[in-house]
Protein backbone atom coordinates (compact mmCIF):
# COMPACT_ATOMS: atom_id res chain seq x y z
CA UNK A 1 0.00 0.00 0.00
CA UNK A 2 1.18 3.46 -1.00
CA UNK A 3 -0.26 5.43 1.84
CA UNK A 4 -0.22 4.45 5.63
CA UNK A 5 -3.51 2.86 7.01
CA UNK A 6 -5.16 5.52 8.96
CA UNK A 7 -5.26 4.20 12.75
CA UNK A 8 -8.54 2.08 13.72
CA UNK A 9 -9.20 4.75 16.84
CA UNK A 10 -9.24 7.67 14.40
CA UNK A 11 -11.01 6.51 11.13
CA UNK A 12 -14.24 4.75 13.22
CA UNK A 13 -14.44 8.02 15.00
CA UNK A 14 -14.85 9.89 11.93
CA UNK A 15 -17.03 7.76 10.07
CA UNK A 16 -19.21 7.93 13.38
CA UNK A 17 -19.35 11.60 13.57
CA UNK A 18 -20.56 11.05 9.82
CA UNK A 19 -23.15 9.61 11.27
CA UNK A 20 -24.33 12.01 13.93
CA UNK A 21 -23.90 14.57 10.96
CA UNK A 22 -26.11 13.59 8.57
CA UNK A 23 -28.86 13.08 11.65
CA UNK A 24 -27.68 16.76 12.42
CA UNK A 25 -27.82 18.09 8.98
CA UNK A 26 -30.96 16.54 7.28
CA UNK A 27 -32.51 14.36 10.28
CA UNK A 28 -31.96 11.30 8.09
CA UNK A 29 -29.76 7.81 8.33
CA UNK A 30 -26.42 7.85 6.80
CA UNK A 31 -26.47 5.60 3.82
CA UNK A 32 -24.68 4.94 0.89
CA UNK A 33 -27.33 2.73 -0.60
CA UNK A 34 -29.58 4.65 0.16
CA UNK A 35 -27.81 7.84 -2.23
CA UNK A 36 -27.19 5.20 -4.99
CA UNK A 37 -31.24 4.02 -4.67
CA UNK A 38 -31.58 7.82 -5.31
CA UNK A 39 -29.26 8.53 -8.75
CA UNK A 40 -30.42 5.09 -10.14
CA UNK A 41 -33.99 5.71 -9.78
CA UNK A 42 -33.63 9.43 -10.86
CA UNK A 43 -31.88 8.21 -13.50
CA UNK A 44 -34.37 5.18 -14.49
CA UNK A 45 -37.29 8.27 -14.84
CA UNK A 46 -34.57 10.21 -17.10
CA UNK A 47 -33.90 12.85 -14.27
CA UNK A 48 -30.33 14.02 -13.15
CA UNK A 49 -31.63 16.01 -10.30
CA UNK A 50 -30.34 14.09 -6.98
CA UNK A 51 -31.39 14.89 -3.42
CA UNK A 52 -28.91 15.49 -1.09
CA UNK A 53 -28.58 11.42 -0.77
CA UNK A 54 -27.60 11.20 -4.30
CA UNK A 55 -25.04 13.97 -3.71
CA UNK A 56 -24.03 12.23 -0.74
CA UNK A 57 -23.20 9.05 -2.48
CA UNK A 58 -21.35 11.06 -5.38
CA UNK A 59 -19.43 12.42 -2.57
CA UNK A 60 -18.03 9.35 -1.47
CA UNK A 61 -16.81 8.67 -5.17
CA UNK A 62 -15.03 11.93 -4.93
CA UNK A 63 -13.68 11.17 -1.62
CA UNK A 64 -12.35 8.27 -3.51
CA UNK A 65 -10.49 10.55 -6.11
CA UNK A 66 -9.34 13.15 -3.28
CA UNK A 67 -7.33 10.25 -1.45
CA UNK A 68 -5.72 8.69 -4.66
CA UNK A 69 -4.66 11.96 -6.09
CA UNK A 70 -1.86 12.48 -4.14
CA UNK A 71 -0.76 9.10 -5.06
CA UNK A 72 -1.31 8.89 -8.35
CA UNK A 73 -4.30 6.24 -8.04
CA UNK A 74 -5.70 3.34 -6.46
CA UNK A 75 -3.80 1.88 -3.06
CA UNK A 76 -3.79 -1.47 -4.11
CA UNK A 77 -3.47 -3.52 -7.99
CA UNK A 78 -5.26 -6.69 -9.23
CA UNK A 79 -8.75 -7.04 -7.36
CA UNK A 80 -8.10 -9.49 -4.78
CA UNK A 81 -8.90 -13.27 -4.50
CA UNK A 82 -10.35 -12.95 -8.32
CA UNK A 83 -8.03 -11.33 -9.92
CA UNK A 84 -4.79 -13.86 -7.88
CA UNK A 85 -7.44 -16.92 -9.20
CA UNK A 86 -8.81 -16.68 -12.44
CA UNK A 87 -5.17 -15.39 -13.83
CA UNK A 88 -4.38 -15.32 -18.21
CA UNK A 89 -7.46 -16.61 -20.39
CA UNK A 90 -9.93 -17.18 -17.11
CA UNK A 91 -10.43 -13.41 -16.75
CA UNK A 92 -13.20 -13.11 -18.70
CA UNK A 93 -15.26 -14.61 -15.41
CA UNK A 94 -13.94 -11.81 -13.25
CA UNK A 95 -16.38 -8.97 -14.81
CA UNK A 96 -19.45 -11.44 -14.30
CA UNK A 97 -18.74 -12.47 -10.63
CA UNK A 98 -17.81 -9.02 -9.97
CA UNK A 99 -21.34 -8.15 -11.56
CA UNK A 100 -23.22 -10.40 -9.61
CA UNK A 101 -22.27 -10.53 -6.72
CA UNK A 102 -22.66 -6.63 -7.43
CA UNK A 103 -26.43 -7.49 -7.57
CA UNK A 104 -26.56 -9.00 -4.95
CA UNK A 105 -25.49 -6.21 -2.93
CA UNK A 106 -27.58 -4.07 -4.45
CA UNK A 107 -30.69 -5.79 -4.27
CA UNK A 108 -29.68 -7.34 -0.71
CA UNK A 109 -29.05 -3.78 1.26
CA UNK A 110 -32.29 -2.51 -0.49
CA UNK A 111 -34.48 -5.39 0.86
CA UNK A 112 -32.76 -5.46 4.08
CA UNK A 113 -32.96 -1.87 4.60
CA UNK A 114 -29.17 -1.08 4.22
CA UNK A 115 -25.77 -1.94 3.57
CA UNK A 116 -22.53 -1.86 5.88
CA UNK A 117 -23.52 2.08 6.59
CA UNK A 118 -27.21 2.64 6.55
CA UNK A 119 -27.42 -0.59 8.79
CA UNK A 120 -24.03 -1.41 10.27
CA UNK A 121 -23.25 2.07 11.15
CA UNK A 122 -26.58 4.53 11.24
CA UNK A 123 -28.83 1.85 12.41
CA UNK A 124 -26.31 0.03 15.13
CA UNK A 125 -26.30 3.66 16.76
CA UNK A 126 -29.71 3.63 16.84
CA UNK A 127 -30.13 0.37 18.90
CA UNK A 128 -32.52 -0.43 15.77
CA UNK A 129 -33.60 -4.27 16.41
CA UNK A 130 -33.78 -4.54 12.46
CA UNK A 131 -30.15 -3.52 12.02
CA UNK A 132 -28.68 -5.61 14.75
CA UNK A 133 -30.43 -8.51 12.91
CA UNK A 134 -28.88 -7.59 9.40
CA UNK A 135 -25.87 -6.60 10.67
CA UNK A 136 -25.42 -9.89 12.21
CA UNK A 137 -26.54 -11.47 9.12
CA UNK A 138 -24.95 -10.08 6.40
CA UNK A 139 -21.44 -9.72 8.53
CA UNK A 140 -21.80 -13.96 9.39
CA UNK A 141 -23.01 -14.63 6.21
CA UNK A 142 -20.08 -12.82 4.18
CA UNK A 143 -17.81 -14.72 6.49
CA UNK A 144 -18.66 -18.45 5.83
CA UNK A 145 -18.45 -17.35 2.23
CA UNK A 146 -14.88 -16.17 2.23
CA UNK A 147 -14.02 -19.26 3.73
CA UNK A 148 -16.31 -21.11 1.84
CA UNK A 149 -13.55 -19.45 -1.20
CA UNK A 150 -10.49 -19.96 0.94
CA UNK A 151 -11.41 -23.90 1.24
CA UNK A 152 -12.08 -23.85 -2.74
CA UNK A 153 -9.17 -21.98 -3.96
CA UNK B 1 -28.40 24.07 -3.34
CA UNK B 2 -26.99 23.98 0.47
CA UNK B 3 -28.07 20.68 1.52
CA UNK B 4 -26.85 19.25 -1.80
CA UNK B 5 -23.09 21.31 -1.21
CA UNK B 6 -23.52 19.51 2.38
CA UNK B 7 -24.49 16.53 1.24
CA UNK B 8 -21.35 15.92 -0.78
CA UNK B 9 -19.16 17.34 1.53
CA UNK B 10 -20.20 14.70 4.60
CA UNK B 11 -19.80 11.92 1.78
CA UNK B 12 -16.33 13.26 -0.02
CA UNK B 13 -15.27 12.67 4.01
CA UNK B 14 -16.99 9.60 4.43
CA UNK B 15 -15.32 8.68 1.73
CA UNK B 16 -11.56 9.72 2.36
CA UNK B 17 -11.43 8.24 5.51
CA UNK B 18 -13.25 4.91 3.83
CA UNK B 19 -10.14 5.04 1.60
CA UNK B 20 -7.72 5.76 4.39
CA UNK B 21 -8.77 3.17 6.10
CA UNK B 22 -8.10 0.67 3.52
CA UNK B 23 -11.63 -0.47 3.10
CA UNK B 24 -11.57 0.12 -0.86
CA UNK B 25 -8.42 -2.80 -1.14
CA UNK B 26 -10.55 -6.11 -1.63
CA UNK B 27 -7.51 -7.79 0.37
CA UNK B 28 -7.96 -5.61 3.71
CA UNK B 29 -11.99 -6.98 3.35
CA UNK B 30 -10.94 -10.41 2.73
CA UNK B 31 -8.32 -10.29 5.39
CA UNK B 32 -10.72 -9.19 7.88
CA UNK B 33 -13.16 -11.94 6.78
CA UNK B 34 -11.15 -14.25 7.10
CA UNK B 35 -9.97 -13.00 10.60
CA UNK B 36 -6.90 -12.33 9.78
CA UNK B 37 -6.74 -9.32 10.79
CA UNK B 38 -8.76 -6.99 13.70
CA UNK B 39 -8.82 -4.00 11.90
CA UNK B 40 -12.36 -3.69 10.38
CA UNK B 41 -13.89 -4.96 13.85
CA UNK B 42 -12.26 -1.95 15.67
CA UNK B 43 -12.74 0.69 13.39
CA UNK B 44 -16.25 -0.63 12.98
CA UNK B 45 -17.16 -0.57 16.44
CA UNK B 46 -15.59 2.41 17.20
CA UNK B 47 -17.53 4.10 14.52
CA UNK B 48 -20.64 2.59 15.63
CA UNK B 49 -19.99 3.58 19.38
CA UNK B 50 -18.94 7.14 18.56
CA UNK B 51 -22.34 7.79 16.26
CA UNK B 52 -24.44 6.37 19.23
CA UNK B 53 -23.06 8.53 21.44
CA UNK B 54 -23.13 12.06 19.35
CA UNK B 55 -26.71 10.56 18.55
CA UNK B 56 -27.79 10.55 22.16
CA UNK B 57 -26.15 13.71 23.28
CA UNK B 58 -28.38 15.21 20.01
CA UNK B 59 -31.27 13.45 21.86
CA UNK B 60 -30.41 15.20 24.78
CA UNK B 61 -30.35 18.57 23.83
CA UNK B 62 -33.52 18.36 21.95
CA UNK B 63 -31.95 19.28 18.62
CA UNK B 64 -34.04 20.44 15.40
CA UNK B 65 -32.54 19.83 12.35
CA UNK B 66 -30.23 22.10 10.25
CA UNK B 67 -32.20 21.91 7.18
CA UNK B 68 -35.64 20.99 7.70
CA UNK B 69 -36.03 22.35 10.93
CA UNK B 70 -38.06 19.81 12.82
CA UNK B 71 -37.08 18.07 16.09
CA UNK B 72 -34.53 15.07 15.45
CA UNK B 73 -36.27 11.65 15.26
CA UNK B 74 -34.50 8.44 16.40
CA UNK B 75 -36.54 5.76 14.71
CA UNK B 76 -35.85 2.09 15.36
CA UNK B 77 -37.87 -0.82 13.28
CA UNK B 78 -38.78 -4.35 14.20
CA UNK B 79 -37.03 -7.03 12.47
CA UNK B 80 -38.88 -8.38 9.68
CA UNK B 81 -38.43 -11.25 7.86
CA UNK B 82 -36.62 -8.88 4.79
CA UNK B 83 -33.77 -7.76 7.10
CA UNK B 84 -32.62 -11.51 7.45
CA UNK B 85 -33.04 -12.12 3.89
CA UNK B 86 -31.64 -9.28 2.14
CA UNK B 87 -28.81 -9.31 4.54
CA UNK B 88 -28.11 -12.82 3.53
CA UNK B 89 -27.83 -12.00 -0.15
CA UNK B 90 -26.25 -8.84 0.88
CA UNK B 91 -23.55 -10.84 2.42
CA UNK B 92 -22.98 -13.28 -0.01
CA UNK B 93 -22.61 -10.40 -2.79
CA UNK B 94 -19.65 -8.93 -0.34
CA UNK B 95 -17.99 -12.02 0.81
CA UNK B 96 -17.47 -12.88 -3.30
CA UNK B 97 -16.57 -8.96 -4.13
CA UNK B 98 -14.95 -8.04 -1.16
CA UNK B 99 -16.53 -4.58 -1.22
CA UNK B 100 -20.03 -3.06 0.01
CA UNK B 101 -21.59 -0.03 -1.48
CA UNK B 102 -19.34 2.51 -0.13
CA UNK B 103 -15.90 1.09 -1.36
CA UNK B 104 -17.71 0.53 -4.27
CA UNK B 105 -17.92 4.17 -4.40
CA UNK B 106 -14.70 4.84 -3.25
CA UNK B 107 -12.90 2.31 -5.85
CA UNK B 108 -14.69 4.19 -8.66
CA UNK B 109 -13.19 7.05 -7.90
CA UNK B 110 -10.08 6.14 -7.33
CA UNK B 111 -10.02 4.45 -10.94
CA UNK B 112 -10.26 0.81 -10.13
CA UNK B 113 -12.14 -0.24 -13.06
CA UNK B 114 -12.82 -3.52 -12.04
CA UNK B 115 -15.55 -1.81 -9.80
CA UNK B 116 -17.55 -0.85 -12.84
CA UNK B 117 -18.91 -4.14 -13.21
CA UNK B 118 -19.19 -4.39 -9.37
CA UNK B 119 -21.29 -1.12 -9.61
CA UNK B 120 -23.00 -2.07 -12.42
CA UNK B 121 -24.20 -4.49 -10.84
CA UNK B 122 -25.04 -3.03 -7.94
CA UNK B 123 -27.12 -0.44 -9.91
CA UNK B 124 -29.20 -3.16 -11.43
CA UNK B 125 -30.30 -4.95 -8.61
CA UNK B 126 -31.36 -1.64 -6.75
CA UNK B 127 -33.68 -0.84 -10.07
CA UNK B 128 -34.40 -4.59 -9.72
CA UNK B 129 -36.00 -3.99 -6.20
CA UNK B 130 -37.28 -0.59 -7.32
CA UNK B 131 -39.11 -1.47 -9.86
CA UNK B 132 -40.49 -5.12 -7.89
CA UNK B 133 -41.64 -2.41 -5.68
CA UNK B 134 -43.42 -0.02 -7.91
CA UNK B 135 -45.35 -2.85 -9.61
CA UNK B 136 -46.41 -4.36 -6.24
CA UNK B 137 -47.56 -0.99 -5.04
CA UNK B 138 -49.12 0.74 -8.42
CA UNK B 139 -50.45 -1.92 -10.10
CA UNK B 140 -52.07 0.28 -12.66
CA UNK B 141 -48.09 1.28 -13.61
CA UNK B 142 -46.64 0.96 -16.84
CA UNK B 143 -44.09 -1.87 -15.95
CA UNK B 144 -42.03 -2.04 -18.70
CA UNK B 145 -38.88 0.26 -17.35
CA UNK B 146 -36.51 -0.30 -20.46
CA UNK B 147 -33.06 1.13 -18.56
CA UNK B 148 -31.24 -1.69 -18.17
CA UNK B 149 -27.65 -1.49 -15.92
CA UNK B 150 -27.81 2.04 -14.87
CA UNK B 151 -23.72 2.78 -14.63
CA UNK B 152 -22.28 4.94 -12.07
CA UNK B 153 -23.48 7.90 -11.15
CA UNK B 154 -22.48 10.60 -13.71
CA UNK B 155 -20.06 13.43 -11.25
CA UNK B 156 -21.27 15.85 -14.52
CA UNK B 157 -24.98 16.79 -13.00
CA UNK B 158 -25.21 20.47 -12.18
CA UNK B 159 -27.41 19.83 -9.33
CA UNK B 160 -29.75 22.65 -8.31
Amino acid sequence: MEHHQLAWYVAGPVLGLCVVAVRLLFNARLGVTGGFSEIVGRLSRGSLRFDWRGWFAIGVLLGGTLFALPAGGPDFHGYGWLTETFTGGGRWVIPFILAGAGALIGYGAKASGGCTSGNGLSGNALVSPASLAATATFFSTAIVVSFLIEAVI
Amino acid sequence: MRRLVAGTAVGALFGVVISWSGMSSPEVIRHALLFEQSYLYLMFASAVATAWAGLALLRRRERRSVFGGETLTYGRDPVERRHITGALLFGIGWGVADACPAPIATQLGQGVGWAVFTATGAAAGIWLFLRRRAIETEPASEGHGTVTAVGPAPVTATGR
